[in-house]
């Protein structure tokens, strides 16, 4: 068996099998825009003394890198995370798993198709790299091997590493959930971290970029500030003064530590196939239901364990129960009650443990230090509950039998809504009842507005993506940059009274709202 | 109870027709939707469970019409699709409680009905243990429970046997027999013992478009007389099979049997009484003929 051969083939049917299907054409057009924001100086790089460089083909190329290598090694993995699950979901993993192939060039192959995916989107800025210098005639000439040399050298090293940490992701029990959706998220800021702190290259290549930056800047300004800022802008002020900066000296130990990065990426993908259970379904039933199985000495319930002695007709349809429909005035609460014990099903006892804490925390911490730290931890904790909104049909495969339902439109979708709103407040009650009790309106509306805001995006970025990873993804950046952060016009919670907005989360609730339930309209082919 | 289906089509974006003008009347009974892959039963179950629209034509649940007013059809509605799933997490009872508070059943009744289904679909011993650990045959039985939740009057199942062992689907089959006389059940499959077993009339599908709706007696009768029984080496029947619609073949110690579907026999050939498979690929063959002519 040539195993260059099986590896090609998985990664190039994975590859296809993602680049034909819509979200693709999605994930492009999302790169075009952050080409189009860089090319119109909506983003930037502002280095020391508020100086930037001239747009030559060196300095284009390294804007656009560190788009690449910081951005899309964010949003990438979340794009990409999902190609095990998929062979799962469609279960071509169990025809695979039943072939002599193994299981490091199945992790390989996979590592191979998401990079190949996150190449996809990096070929694009490296187009639009060179669209930029044809269009912007700050410097001439042209050199293609300073315009795209830290894309092949910077970003695509990060991208593989990229593809393959979301292989690693995919097979670790804890972290192929929505938690590693999350933890991911800090493990890139760390990884952006080294770069601003570490004594190592970070995999970004931020370090090595600055490093070059700041030389070229001494050279050009010798009267420039000791402590040399090198930052990504977004909207602000842009640079007052440019200098020219030719591009990175790529020197053997400057490529061989990009070759380690190399390396390390590999390494990961073939450590994720010590992971990788080959769809074995033992396994699998094991980590997700490891308590249970301490006390079931099977690992699945098979035919075999059920009474098979019965008599082949031992009851039969009349004597079943006459069933009776509800009143309407009882119909939506007894649902509200299904719909919260669906979503709070499955938690592990820990987990209550952790959430009754913090509402502890948040009726007995001072006040300001109780919203700014407690509530944000608190709100935080349920968003495995609030991802599955919206989605839970589509991934478990019930949409049929839900949607042929009387009034699936009507009463399903808002008491859905409604178990998501009562998870919210009761996991922030603490400090909701503490605003009403000193009477404080106005941070009690932005608690409220929270209340209403969370659940609905999470309805929204479920019906709409069929997927819990845009909303694990999203809220975990939105919750780390403006709750926690303070930030005005971000901070949903409204942690402070200066960054509080109730109104206008009150209104990007009502408009979720609307877009879920138009969405899921169209879902109902009869709605 | 009359259910309707008045020159139905169904094309899905701009591919090809899936359903072509289907009209029948349905009754109170068991209904047996036969035909081969891709014949359209799911696209018209899908339909008739008020999932997707058709494109063209109307279908009226006593005198109502559907695409009007859906919910009129989902009050009295039991569905089994032929791919579901399962909340992995909720064992059977949660995940039936779950399907009858969405469907807007009282709960005390719901729950006595779910410990008499979970009796019923033989599950009674493992109703408290996580769906996610149930083979393929007990979720399709949770799958069978739960299309009897709301004691339907219109009961629709699509493939209901696969993956129930012999035991179980002969259950299954008593069941649908017994609950076919007050309402309407659909039943569609290709394994035709099954419909053999419980169809009272039955609709023979291919292409998109209804080839024939006869009881079993009426689909026995169009090749009464057209059946032989022929024992050849097993080394001409593939010759054979070039001049003769065959069916079921048996290999034996004088050589092979088989059912030859003809109007005039093979040399050699003995008569034999018609099965509904027989009758299936008689009529399938002649309607494909028909097609192609």
């Amino acid at each position: 068996m040539s195993y260059t051969r099986v590896l090609y083939h998985m990664a190039r049917a994975d590859f296809l099998e993602r680049v034909r299907r819509y979200s693709f054409l999605l994930t492009l057009a999302g790169t075009l825009y952050l080409a189009y924001a860089v090319a119109t100086e909506k983003m930037w790089i502002l280095v020391g003394n508020e100086y930037r460089g001239v747009y030559n083909s060196a300095w284009i190329g390294m804007l656009m890198t560190i788009c690449c290598s910081t951005w899309l090694s964010l949003v990438g993995f979340y794009i990409v995370k999902n190609s095990i699950r998929r062979d799962s979901d469609t279960r071509v993993g169990q025809i695979l798993a039943a072939t002599p192939m193994p299981k490091a060039i199945y992790t390989l192959a996979k590592t191979l198709s998401n990079f190949a995916v996150l190449a996809c989107m990096v070929l694009v800025l490296m187009l639009a790299a060179l669209a930029m210098q044809f269009l912007r005639t700050e410097a001439r000439p042209i050199s293609l091997w300073q315009l795209w040399s830290p894309f092949v050298l910077v970003a695509l090293p990060a991208m593989l590493l990229t593809a393959s940490l979301v292989l690693l992701f995919e097979t670790l029990p804890v972290l192929r959930s929505g938690v590693g959706n999350v933890l991911y998220f800090f493990l890139w800021i760390a990884l952006l971290a080294m770069g601003g702190t570490g004594t190592w290259d970070d995999p970004s290549g931020l370090r090595l970029l600055y490093r070059s930056t700041r030389a070229a800047l001494h050279v050009a300004d010798s009267n420039n500030p000791s402590d040399f800022q090198f930052s990504l802008t977004i909207g602000g002020t842009h640079a007052a003064r440019t200098f020219i900066w030719s591009g990175i000296d790529w020197t053997p130990p400057l490529l061989l530590n990009r070759l380690l990065w190399v390396t390390a990426a590999a390494g990961l993908a073939i450590l994720a196939s010590v992971f990788f259970t080959r769809f074995d379904p033992a396994k699998e039933w094991f980590r997700r239901r490891a308590r249970s199985l301490a006390t079931s000495p099977a690992l699945a319930i098979s035919e075999e364990t059920t009474p098979t002695s019965s008599p082949v007709v031992a009851i039969t349809s009349t004597h079943l129960t006459p069933m009776l429909r509800t009143s309407a005035r009882q119909r939506f609460p007894q649902l509200v009650v299904s719909e919260l014990r669906l979503m709070l099903k499955g938690q592990p006892w820990w987990w209550y443990v952790v959430a009754c804490g913090l509402l502890i925390a948040e009726l007995t911490a001072p006040l300001s230090a109780a919203r700014q730290g407690v509530l944000l931890a608190a709100w935080i904790w349920p968003i495995l509950l609030w991802s599955q909104m919206g989605c839970r049909e589509t991934r478990h495969a019930t949409t049929a039998l839900l949607f042929s339902s009387e009034r699936a439109l009507t009463r399903q979708l808002p008491a859905l809504w409604a178990a998501g709103v009562l998870v919210t407040a009761l996991t922030g009650a603490g400090i909701g009842i503490r605003l009403l009790l000193i009477a404080d309106w106005q941070s009690l509306a932005a608690w409220i507005a929270a209340v209403l805001f969370i659940p609905s995006l999470a309805l929204a970025l479920g019906i709409w993506s069929g997927s819990s990873i845009p909303f694990e993804a999203l809220y975990t950046v939105w919750w780390y940059v403006g709750p926690g952060h303070q930030l005005s016009g971000l901070d949903f919670m409204g942690t402070t009274l200066a960054s509080a907005r109730p109104q206008s989360f009150a209104f990007a609730t009502a408009i979720l709202l609307a877009l879920s339930y138009w969405r899921r309209r169209t879902h109902l082919g009869y709605a | 109870m009359k259910l309707v289906i008045d020159s139905v089509s169904k094309q899905y974006g701009r591919g090809p027709w899936a359903l072509r003008d289907f009209t029948l009347e349905i009754d109170t009974g068991v209904l047996g939707l036969l035909g081969p892959n891709g014949a359209g039963k799911t696209t018209l179950m899908s339909i008739l469970a008020t999932i997707t629209r058709s494109t063209q034509g109307r279908i009226t649940w006593n005198g109502v019409d559907v695409a009007a007013n859906p919910d009129a059809l989902r009050t009295v509605l039991g569905y089994l699709p032929q791919d579901f799933g399962v909340y992995p997490n909720l064992n059977a009872v949660e995940f039936l409680e779950y399907l009858a508070a969405v469907k807007g059943l009282d709960a005390a009744a719901s729950r006595r009905r779910i410990d008499e289904l979970l009796n019923l679909v033989n599950l009674t011993d493992v109703r408290k243990r996580p769906l996610g650990g149930y083979s393929g045959g007990m979720k399709q039985r949770v799958g069978i429970a739960q299309a009897l939740l709301n004691d339907p009057r219109l009961l629709i199942v699509d493939e209901p046997t696969a993956g129930l062992d012999p035991e179980e689907r002969v259950r299954f089959r008593n069941l649908l027999s017994e609950l076919s006389g007050e309402r309407i059940v659909i039943l569609s499959t290709h394994i035709v013992s099954d419909i053999e077993a419980t169809a009272t009339d039955i609709a023979l599908i291919s292409q998109g478009a209804l080839v024939m709706h006869a009881s079993p007696e009426d689909l026995l009768r169009e090749v009464e007389g057209k059946v032989w029984e022929w024992v050849l080496p097993s080394t001409d029947l593939n010759a054979a099979r070039q001049r003769y619609l065959i069916g079921n073949t048996t290999r034996r110690s004088d050589g092979t049997h088989a059912r030859v579907l003809a109007d005039t026999p093979p040399p050699g050939a003995q008569p034999v009484p018609p099965t509904l498979e027989d009758a299936y690929m008689f009529c399938l063959s002649r309607h494909r003929a028909g097609a192609a002519a």
